[in-house]
């Protein structure tokens, strides 16, 4: 398990990072939200030890992460980075050198995952006449050529065209399904909610929520109900429920916290027939919303998964 | 799966492809070309210019004719070859017009006429006067009863050395001066650990790389491999211009070609790796190569100035207090000692000292770097000012 424990980082008067605290466990593909400065890649600078952090630790299976660790683990980092004039197979080849592959191992696994990431034809060609697209299709194979035991993805989709999204989606489910935890930043929700089996969303440098997309629902202390069927107007008098749309035969209500949901099913059904009623399922988009505005408001702080 | 790398072998991978990288660079092949030409058209044009020099052509008429045992003893204390030929005044005119004589002595008592096509050359010029003034001086003195054999001896200087004169000063300066220039070569692929930092740098590969290895381990591999294309560069270019040289019976001291050498290779490494420290340390305050060149401008001239002291004072005064003085001084002396050694006025417990103190300098400004280095290596954007490297800790 990768565990990051109570990080803070300050730089000058700002306080980047204040107790920043989760983890994710191997086969788990962990979804790191929040907006632009709120600390996602200062987190992952400090995991990968390109920073060091002023409080706090980074451990992975028990122990302090070393630079024998670090040098297992796959990183993307935020700013793309490539030896311009290099070729792409010499380049990879070289970083996977440098995390410890072998010259054969280094030059199976190049081959391996050029083609995977569909830029094998191009492995004899400088990184800067490649399109910004296969740069980064190269980017993710430098992630992922030595093999790592940890994935740390900065914005990995930012600039993809929907193929790459599929394919890159694809591969970091493949590396989760075979134990290794995959931790990745990015503001595309949609997409986080999709692929992701935890969140954790950051806001002014402290996790303020972190889970899977049905826990952090389930936090929304009331309950919000989208009954079809009966005539409008219908719970207008119902104690415990608010009213927070209607329309010809649906309501969208509000629960508070204690009222029974099959009492509001009795009244609906004796309004008129009931096609459906069901539990309002709010998008990620609609959870981070709420979630950082509340912010202001810290919820649960122990990122530990249960 | 991966496997523990060492230290020093990710030093060695980083060393690696900075050598090869630059070796396989078309500048490098580019700059070897250009220096060996310099090399050689400089070879060839003192080559060329002292073959004009050895020997020079006269005409004598008639009436200069006597002048000819006169002529030829000067021409001999001189140390010039002075081919005398006796012709008439008209065609030793046209003689000359066609290049065929260097020069025409003509006329008569008080109006001797020394004819060249352009100019007449200096060395032809002073052994003619001196000869027509010491034929004057002589008739004169005879004239007042002097005998001038005995006014020759009482006014004879002898010239004598404490040291004893040394027949191969010419060798050696030469050697020197060769050593001298291949070294700032050789000194200036310093320039390329700027550059390569800097690359590093705007191409943000440099956080991809330390989230791999550490910034000391990526300093010294790039130090590392950079100092083995200078010392190629060295090594070829000095080879070359020692086999050509004695091949050409240009030079005949191989043992001390040799011994300016290893003394050239051995301060090529001490001033690439103080150098190249420093070109780490400022390379890394930047962000991108169009701000390096202002920055990296006082270490060039740094390098350069002890190049013009050396070339300057040394051949006209090898023990030149000043010089002597810089050879010890970090930053100057890797220049200057090598020089000093192979004109023969540095013993080898000078050069020892020398290369003590450089070692001892090497070691502080290499600490000093490698921290501006660490410090600044990630911060892009404005320039990080040498006082915030030095002090910060990212």
């Amino acid at each position: 398990m990768l565990e990051v424990r109570g990080i803070s980082k300050r730089f000058g008067k700002l306080q980047a990072l204040d107790g920043v605290t989760f983890a994710v466990k191997p086969g788990e593909v962990f979804g790191f939200v929040g907006s632009n400065g709120a600390g996602k890649t200062t987190t992952m600078r400090i995991v990968l030890g390109v920073l060091s952090a002023d409080a706090g630790e980074v451990r992975w299976q028990d122990a302090p992460i070393d630079s024998e660790v670090r040098r297992r683990i796959g990183y993307m980092p935020e700013e793309r980075g490539l030896y311009p004039k290099m070729k792409v197979g010499e380049q990879l080849r070289y970083l996977a050198r440098l995390h410890g592959m072998s010259a054969a191992e280094a030059g199976t696994s190049v081959q391996r995952w050029t083609e995977r990431l569909g830029v094998g034809a191009r492995i004899g060609d400088e990184v800067l006449k490649l399109s910004l697209g296969n740069q980064q299709r190269v980017q993710l194979c430098a992630a992922l050529v030595h093999d790592p035991e940890v994935l740390v993805l900065d914005e990995p989709f930012s600039g993809l065209d929907p193929t790459a999204v599929e394919v890159m989606s694809g591969v970091l489910r493949d590396k989760a399904d075979a134990g290794v935890p995959v931790i990745f930043s990015s503001h595309q929700l949609e997409l986080v909610e999709r692929i992701c089996d935890r969140i954790g969303i950051i806001a002014g440098g402290r996790m303020v929520a972190v889970g899977s997309v049905d826990e952090l629902r389930s936090r929304e202390a009331a309950a919000v109900l989208d009954v079809e069927g009966p005539p409008a107007g219908w719970a207008a008098d119902l104690s415990g429920v608010e009213v927070l749309a209607s329309g010809d035969t649906h309501t969208r209500l509000r629960l508070a916290p204690d009222t029974d949901d099959q009492a509001v099913l009795v009244a609906a059904m004796a309004a008129g027939p009931v096609h459906d009623f069901r539990r309002w399922r709010p998008p990620l988009t609609e959870l981070y919303r709420d979630v950082v505005q509340d912010a202001a408001v810290p919820v649960d702080h122990s990122g530990v998964p249960v | 799966m991966s496997e523990a790398l060492s230290s020093n072998q990710a030093i060695l991978l980083v060393a690696r492809r900075e050598f090869v990288t630059q070796v396989r660079s078309r500048s490098f092949v580019i700059g070897l070309v250009v220096t060996l030409a310099l090399f050689g058209v400089g070879g060839g044009i003192g080559y060329f210019v002292a073959a004009q020099n050895s020997t020079s052509s006269l005409g004598l008429t008639a009436d200069t004719a006597s002048f000819r045992p006169a002529l030829e003893a000067t021409a001999a204390t001189l140390d010039t070859e002075l081919l005398i030929t006796e012709v008439d005044d008209q065609s030793g005119r046209a003689q000359v017009d066609d290049d065929e004589l260097d020069a025409l002595l003509t006329g008569g008592p008080g109006a001797y006429e020394l004819l060249g096509r352009d100019a007449v050359d200096p060395t032809v010029q002073s052994v003619v006067s001196t000869a027509v003034q010491q034929q004057a001086l002589a008739t004169a003195l005879a004239g007042a009863g002097v005998d001038p054999a005995q006014l020759a001896a009482q006014s004879q200087v002898a010239v004598t050395t404490i040291e004893p004169s040394d027949p191969d000063s010419g060798q050696q300066l030469a050697l020197a001066l060769v050593a001298t220039i291949l070294l700032f070569f050789s000194l200036n692929y310093a320039s390329l650990v700027a550059t390569g930092v800097v690359e590093e740098k705007q191409s943000r590969v440099v956080e991809l790389l330390l989230a791999t290895i550490t910034p000391r381990q990526l300093l010294a591999g790039k130090v590392l491999g950079l100092s083995v294309v200078g010392l190629l560069n060295l090594v070829v270019l000095g080879g070359i211009s020692v086999v050509v040289a004695s091949a050409t019976g240009v030079l005949t001291l191989p043992a001390a070609a040799f011994g300016t050498f290893a003394m050239a290779i051995l301060w090529y490494l001490l001033g690439f790796f103080l150098f190249a420290a420093l070109y780490a340390a400022v390379g890394s305050t930047v962000s991108r190569q169009e701000e390096l060149q202002s920055v990296i401008t006082p270490i060039v001239f740094i390098l350069i100035i002890p190049l013009i002291l050396t070339l300057n004072l040394l051949p006209s005064d090898p023990r030149n207090e000043l010089a002597a003085v810089l050879s010890f001084i970090p930053f100057f002396s890797q220049t200057v000692m090598p020089a000093r050694y192979a004109l023969g006025v540095a013993p080898l417990w000078e050069v020892a000292v020398a290369a003590l103190i450089a070692v001892i300098a090497i070691v502080v400004v290499v600490r000093l770097a490698a921290r501006i280095y660490q410090n600044s290596i990630l911060r892009t954007g404005a320039r990080v000012t040498l006082r915030e490297a030095l002090r910060t800790r990212s």
